[in-house]
């Protein structure tokens, strides 16, 4: 590894109307070696790495690329230097086939006008054979997982030649597999001396892969260590300049005998196949399983969101007849689901017409006019109990909050209807370390008051802290079943494998 | 006494943030008062208030569609097909001997119309999922055509006249102007309490922004988005009594030009085309705007082109300039937050 700086920066600012996101921040990232980048939510992390990607202007502040000095006027004149930036949110056209996603920036051209697409069939096919991807360069992009999706992605990054490739939160779509298949892209291309910016929340990847970790809290650098010189603790404690001891609250509660949420035999679209499970009272149930293993599409349909083909849903022994979502809410069953920016919030309204969207029916007087007086008051009560932060809940909207409070605010629109099923499709996913610990509490205190619990997740660790048993899922089957104190990493794999 | 005053103005402040057009209105009212001949007077204004009421009605049905995220072009053959239909029962059909009870009969049976192509509409874009941009399209134009076949079949003249007397109360005659303004009044108040303070309005304004969320928040989309098309309907069959009494003869021609001119009102008011923002107070106020502009222009003798090309830099300028309000809005909102 050559000691050579691939890219510095020293003194970088910048503010968002008046309140400073980043303070000088200074940053060596040496030449072919993964570099970790951590910190909470609104750390600043994704700032930085626009203004490195040349998509916001800095405010002060100097960047030097391989000793040379870099000033980007765009994304563009970025991937003239050799930086290269893999997204959080995938970037890809889903109308369009992945050759022309590959390709979209510049496309090889015939006759100096149409676009040359056998050319560009061909190299995306060798660039599909060099990682292995699972695609056709035909096949258009949204029949794709987003697992494949986030791999094209990478690939079309890797094409352009880059020197400096930065990875916004690359795992959070992928699954196990698909997980373990890019951090050995990651050491080959660390092998061929590219050099890596890896922007993450779950710290055990970034143990796993980062030669050194930089700590990013509230816009300025924390430190900026070597891998072996320092502990997971350690870095969680520098992340939220506080020491987290407990990271799943220890709620004592019971188990009652009576079975609450009972599903038989549902089918969906061959994504689910001759699902039952049934969950008591009080309990936690987690529902663990890879990408594509038809855990969402199980909740989905359950709830209604996504018609079943066949199957039928109990709720304290009584049958949901035609079941959609308007009916299970009336059951008191209620589903967060996984994205909240488009099934989740009502992104631009305010925040206390999301919280009570779900209650409405509840708090009406004559000729369906909403009581206000109720309606203050619930939104209130949840926003105290919840603890969101907001200031004013009439007037703030949804996407002025973080997403950690933005979750919150999903929950807190189910919590007020009290329902007695409560399914949570990736509740933590976007969320920071001390909001995560939050959104633990509220399970667990909904579980306490005696609500049953089913809880999708991808991170097996969150499931084991939670959860009083362990469903796993494996193409549309649920394949294995675990009680707590039974948990074990490796067997719950195994099965989801 | 400070305090109260600084309150009023914060109020106001916040009325003229959330109806950008109103202080424009206010403006232009004053100009046109002072500006244009014959505006103050007695007739003029009556009529000003006349030529808003029909279109009021129009406007507010257009609205819940727009706050929903939709559109509606059938509401202009609604207005020309009651108005035919609604003539031809009074005026030509057996029952015409009887004044008053061919007038209830007739009203009855607009109404209906408008309700039975709502209806229509409601059924092509919940069950068959048309996009109401295009199943409304196909309306307007389907029953504009059976209004003329309709006209064509029962009279070779280009209009029918011969209306009773006493059905010219509604298009606010003589000393029954106040008539269709009380009506036009009760059906926006009604409009306004329907948006602001029951279920149904929320759950329009829910299902405007995210359908999807709406949905998985147990928002009946298809019978909230029905409910629009069928609710627009009956207020174009409303405002077609209020025109056919006004012009007191029924022509097919009373629904042409009209359209963007009702649009023009709903977007100028700073309701948004993408759904989801606005309400019928800035519907209210756009409608004023408008037709203060159409009857100053033909009172200073404008041509009917030029009041097109005004129209359509007018719609324009709304839109850029919602975009700027909220833009800034944004912004503020972001500060506060802070």
């Amino acid at each position: 590894m050559s000691k050579e700086l691939a890219l510095e920066l020293s003194g970088i600012a910048k503010s968002f109307t008046g309140v400073k996101v980043l303070h000088e921040v200074d940053m060596q990232v040496k030449q072919g070696e993964i570099h970790g980048l951590v910190g909470e939510n609104g750390a600043g992390k994704s700032t930085m790495m626009n203004i490195i990607g040349g998509v916001i202007d800095k405010e002060a502040g100097t960047m030097k690329v391989n000793g040379q000095p870099y000033e980007p006027k765009s994304p563009l004149s970025a991937a003239d230097a050799g930086i290269a930036f893999v997204h959080q949110e995938l970037n890809l056209f889903t109308n369009l086939t992945v050759a022309e996603n590959m390709f979209i920036e510049l496309f090889p051209k015939k006759m100096k006008a149409a676009i040359d697409y056998k050319q560009i069939t061909k190299s995306a096919q060798d660039c599909i054979d060099e990682y292995e991807l699972p695609v056709n360069p035909k096949d258009k992009v949204e029949a794709l997982p987003a697992g494949v999706r986030q791999m094209v992605e990478i690939s079309k990054g890797l094409m352009k030649n880059a020197k400096i490739m930065i990875f916004d939160e690359p795992t959070t779509s992928l699954s196990y597999r698909e997980k373990e298949k890019l951090f050995k892209t990651l050491a080959d291309l660390k092998k061929k001396g590219i050099t890596i910016i890896y922007i993450s929340h779950i710290l055990e990847d970034v143990f796993e892969l980062c030669d050194r970790i930089t700590v990013l809290r509230d816009g300025n650098i924390i430190g900026t260590n070597k891998t072996e010189e320092i502990t997971n603790n350690e870095i969680i404690k520098m992340m939220v300049g506080r020491e987290i001891n407990q990271v799943y609250p220890e709620i004592e509660k019971d188990i009652r005998d009576n079975v609450v949420f009972d599903v038989k035999h549902i089918h969906y679209k061959n994504k689910v196949k001759d699902v039952s499970l049934s969950i008591k009272e009080g309990e936690i149930v987690g529902l663990y399983g890879l990408m594509g293993a038809g855990r969402t599409e199980l909740v989905k349909a359950v709830f209604g969101a996504e018609p079943m083909d066949k199957g039928d849903v109990y709720v304290n022994g009584k049958k949901i007849e035609h079941v959609c979502p308007e009916e299970s809410i009336k059951n008191h069953v209620a589903l967060v689901t996984e994205d909240r920016h488009h099934e989740g919030l009502l992104m631009n309204k305010p925040v206390k017409d999301n919280l009570v969207l779900v209650k409405l029916v509840d708090i009406l007087k004559k000729f369906g006019v909403i009581d206000r007086s109720k309606e203050t008051k619930f939104t209130n009560e949840i926003i105290k109990s919840l603890r969101i932060k907001v200031t004013d809940p009439t007037f703030q909207r949804a996407n002025g909050l973080s997403g950690g409070n933005q979750q919150k605010v999903v929950f807190g629109k189910w919590v007020i209807k009290q329902p007695r099923v409560f399914i949570l499709d990736e509740p933590t996913r976007g969320v920071d370390v001390g909001a995560k610990f939050e959104i633990y509490t509220i399970i667990a205190n909904m579980a306490k008051n005696g609500s049953s619990v089913l809880m999708v997740s991808s991170e097996m660790e969150e499931l084991m802290g939670t959860c009083d048993r362990i469903l796993v899922m494996r193409d549309g089957c649920i394949v294995g079943e675990l009680q707590d104190g039974d948990f074990d990493q490796e067997t719950i794999a195994k099965l989801a494998l | 006494m400070k305090n109260k005053i600084q309150k009023y103005r914060n109020s106001l402040a916040n009325e003229f943030t959330d109806n950008p057009i109103l202080p424009i209105f206010i403006l232009a009212f004053a100009a046109a008062c002072i500006f244009v001949p014959n505006f103050v007077s007695l007739y003029n204004l009556k009529n000003f208030l006349l030529q808003s009421s029909d279109v009021l009605i129009i406007a507010c049905g257009i609205t819940f569609v727009v706050l929903n995220g939709g559109i509606d072009f059938s509401v202009t053959s609604t207005l020309t097909l009651g108005s035919v239909v609604g003539a031809y029962i009074m005026a030509m059909s057996p029952i015409a001997v009887y004044p008053y009870l061919s007038i209830i009969v007739a009203n009855i049976v607009m109404i209906l119309l408008g309700v039975m192509i709502g209806c229509i509409n409601g059924f092509a874009v919940t069950k068959l999922k048309m996009p109401s941009f295009i199943a409304t399209l196909a309306t307007q134009l389907a029953f504009s055509g059976v209004a003329i076949l309709f006209a064509s079949l029962v009279t070779d003249k280009p209009s029918i006249a011969g209306l009773p007397e006493p059905f010219f109360a509604l298009g606010g005659s003589g000393k029954f102007f106040f008539l269709p303004i009380t009506i036009s009044v009760l059906v926006w108040l009604f409009s306004f309490w329907l948006l602001r303070y029951t279920n149904f309005g929320r759950r329009l304004y829910a299902v405007g922004i995210n359908p999807k969320t709406a949905y998985i928040s147990g928002v009946p989309v298809k019978k909230v988005i029905f409910t629009i098309m069928v609710l627009s309907g009956m207020y174009a069959g409303i405002a077609s009594i209020l025109a056919t009494a006004r012009n007191q003869v029924g022509v097919t021609s009373l629904g042409d030009k009209m359209f963007i001119s009702i649009i023009a009102c709903v977007i100028v008011g700073g309701t948004k085309i993408s759904g989801g923002f606005g309400g019928v107070k800035n519907t209210l106020f756009g409608v004023l705007f408008i037709t203060l502009l159409n009857n100053t222009m033909n009172l200073l003798g404008v041509e009917w082109y030029v009041i097109m090309i005004e129209q359509g830099m007018l719609i324009l300028l709304a839109a850029m300039s919602g975009y700027w309000l909220s833009n800034r809005q944004n912004k503020r909102m972001l500060r506060a937050a802070k």
